[in-house]
């Protein structure tokens, strides 16, 4: 090219740069919209409000492991998304740092304000502000392949209900051939652990960190002592396929989905997943249970928020609130085997009957959600603390040395 | 009275000349990397997270390094690899620039293929080594399958020892061929009457190596080991993608852990700290590289 023709590709590619912003204006408002990746009910609900005509939104989907840090660097360079799907665990960081439209007006104005999820409010409020409302209702439950229970002499319809029943289930499976496992759990994926394995502690009567967040109890707590080494059993017997020790995630729901899996840990968006990909299988589920009897489960899910730096924010309540309207729940959450966002309407015309459903939903009731500033850091980062120590227990075996080093770098964060 | 003479002298002119020619690359080097580096500097005196308030606290993130146990290992994980990944790219990349070094026929075939992977970029080439290292779908289990080397798909990625290997066999066949392009040029430049002479005075294969080739490609050399330690010691992408810094936080590296701090912490002055202490070890690494490799004559 002479160097006339290159100055005049130069300028053509500079308007039209410079056309851009002008003629998506013309078409009306489009927003982004960031959210983790959890399946894909999120893309048919945004489809569904794009379809309606009017404002639009585009969808940004993230591994989930890297949401924090995107999300950071991009509020860091000002390019935050209009509307943020936010892991309900992160929201208070994001609302302390002014990053979310104060949205309490809107929400208290709303006629079944009382009606949303309230773990999932609890998180999206700060300093009595509101920020966030539910939006994603995930409550970690145990899902089971009854076909297996059968082939392994197992009655489909009664499962376990403490970690002995559940070990004895696992090796009764396990024992039906080389292919088949008893049990399932993502081994080099952190948020995947929390969501699945914290409960094993939690519906015992332990816990990782003090009643106030502010301490580490790994290594004082007995029962997570405990937890680890149950896992670390099931480990040993050879009850676990060895993949699930580098699956990052990324395996954490199909890997049930193959039907050699007994039991895995999931939340419910694995129960329309397996439905529509696996319709072969006869599902069941349960809650996670204590070592004893008793049962817990992660209160996860997303909230979602409107970024402090739109200019779209009458836009962007519009969608929250048709999210959250009777016709949305009913017909994009409900029938869709989703949790919804309404207490009143967890039992619904589409939940009769469907004891998936019914599990995640009453999941929620025994559902725990940890209130950490520095979550991210302790429980999700794939360098953090707690996937470092639950590798080191469950597929080393080293427990007193994970148990040392989870208590240590807990402490060291949370001390800043 | 005399009027002020405006019109330059050849020598101003010359001078003027030689100003405005380097004026692009002074402009460029002030913008790319003197002035991030005096931000880089300023943000280590602060704690200064991604989203928030700074506040200037001194030298208190470096005092914090000497405390911080996942920066020791990760400064020892980095050397470690650096030591155990550039012998091979030098042997390698030695062997392959002998190889190609004469002009026959269909030589620019062979040149092409060793030099492609260095072409793809990093990031690329590691998700590529992801699949095929993969335990179900990839070609390294149906090799070692078909040969009967093992009996079940191996988990290259499970274990510290084996996640490094595999890792420094991708990193090789990624970069050898650069270093063989640079060490080519080392060799080419090599007049052929003195290995002619050589042979007419008997000197065998090895002879020759150590008395005319490798003295007389000293700079060569010398400038292929500072990039390509450089290159490692810097590495990031292949532990990010293939490994994520796993198994049990053991391949870690430098850069990795200043990202962490940096993007998933939020420490950004922390980090910046890690990037300056990190500058000065590579400055000093590359001098004494280039201390010791120094023409002597």
């Amino acid at each position: 090219m002479t160097p006339r023709r290159i100055v005049f590709a130069v300028l053509i590619m500079a308007l039209c740069i410079g056309a851009l912003p002008l003629s998506a204006q013309d078409e009306g408002v489009t927003m982004t919209m960031w959210v983790r990746n959890i399946g894909d009910q999120v893309q048919e609900l945004v489809d569904a409000w794009n379809d309606r005509g009017g404002s639009q939104i585009e969808l940004t989907v993230i591994p989930p492991a890297e949401f924090v840090t995107k999300m950071g660097a991009a509020i860091a360079a000002g390019e935050s998304p209009d509307i943020a799907s936010i892991d309900l665990i992160y929201a208070p960081a994001f609302a302390a740092a002014g990053q979310l439209l104060d949205i309490t007006d809107w929400v208290d104005a709303l006629p079944y304000a009382d009606d949303l999820i309230p773990a999932h409010s609890e998180l999206g409020t700060y300093q009595g502000r509101k920020y966030a409302v539910p939006f994603l209702i995930e409550g970690s439950f145990i899902i089971y392949n009854k076909g297996l229970f059968e082939a392994a002499g197992l009655d489909p319809e009664v499962p376990p209900s403490t970690w002995d029943e559940l070990l004895e289930a696992a090796r009764a499976i396990s024992a039906i051939d080389d292919e088949t496992y008893g049990y399932y759990f993502a081994g080099a994926c952190a948020g995947c652990n929390a969501f699945t394995y914290l409960p094993f502690i939690w519906a015992s009567g332990g816990d990782v960190l003090s009643d106030d967040y502010n301490e580490a109890t790994i290594a004082t707590d007995p029962i997570v002592r405990e937890a680890l080494e149950f896992y670390r059993l099931m480990w040993e017997e050879g009850l676990i396929p060895e993949s699930a020790s580098i699956d990052d995630g990324s395996s954490f729901v199909s890997a049930f989905g193959t039907g050699t899996i007994g039991m895995a840990g999931t939340g419910a968006f694995g129960i329309n997943t397996y439905r529509n990909d696996h319709p072969e299988l006869n599902l069941g589920a349960f809650h996670i249970p204590g070592q004893d009897g008793g049962a817990a489960s992660f209160g996860g899910g997303d909230v979602i928020a409107i970024g402090s730096g739109t200019q779209h924010p009458e836009e962007a309540w519009e969608f929250l609130e048709w999210m959250m309207s009777d016709e949305t729940q009913l017909e994009l959450y409900a029938a869709r085997n989703r949790t919804t966002v309404r207490v009143s309407m967890l039992e619904n015309e589409y939940s009769a009957g469907d004891d998936l459903v019914l599990t995640a939903a009453s999941a929620l009731a025994v559902g725990h959600s940890p209130y950490s500033l520095v979550y991210n850091d302790l429980f999700n980062d794939p360098n953090g603390p707690w996937l470092e120590m639950i590798q080191i227990a469950i597929l080393d075996g080293d427990i007193d040395g994970a148990l040392q080093l989870g208590q240590d770098r807990f402490t060291q964060i949370m001390s800043g | 009275m005399t009027f002020p003479n405006f019109s330059f002298s050849w020598e101003q002119r010359r001078k003027l000349t030689g100003m405005l020619f380097v004026a692009p690359t002074v402009l460029f080097v002030a913008i790319f990397f003197i002035i991030p580096l005096a931000m880089t500097l300023f943000m280590s005196f602060h704690d200064w997270p991604l989203i928030g308030e700074q506040a200037w606290i001194g030298t208190s993130n470096y005092t914090e390094l000497a405390k911080d146990r996942q920066y020791l290992k990760s400064l020892d994980f980095t050397f470690r690899y650096t030591l155990l990944v550039t012998p091979p790219i030098f042997i390698l990349g030695f062997i392959l620039a002998s190889l190609v070094r004469h002009n026959i026929r269909f030589i620019g075939v062979f040149r092409t293929i060793f030099f492609l992977p260095v072409v793809i970029g990093l990031g690329v080439s590691s998700l590529l080594w992801v699949w095929m290292l993969d335990q179900r779908v990839g070609i390294f289990n149906k090799i070692l399958l078909d040969l009967h080397l093992i009996q079940k798909p191996q988990l290259f990625l499970a274990k510290p020892t084996t996640a490094m290997n595999v890792i420094i066999l991708s990193v090789v066949w990624k970069t050898v061929g650069f270093t063989m392009i640079l060490l080519l040029a080392g060799l080419q430049s090599i007049p052929d009457e003195l290995y002619e002479s050589a042979d007419v005075d008997g000197a065998g294969y090895f002879r020759k190596l150590f008395y005319i080739t490798l003295p007389l490609m000293r700079r060569t050399i010398a400038l292929a080991l500072i990039l390509s330690v450089i290159g490692s010691v810097l590495a990031f992408d292949q532990f990010y993608i293939i490994t994520r810094g796993g198994p049990r936080n053991s391949t870690i590296s430098i850069v990795y852990w200043i990202f962490n701090n940096s993007f998933t912490y939020w420490k950004m002055g922390y980090g910046a700290a890690i990037s300056i202490v990190l500058l000065g070890i590579l400055v000093t690494l590359s001098s004494i590289q280039y201390y010791v490799l120094r023409e002597r004559y």
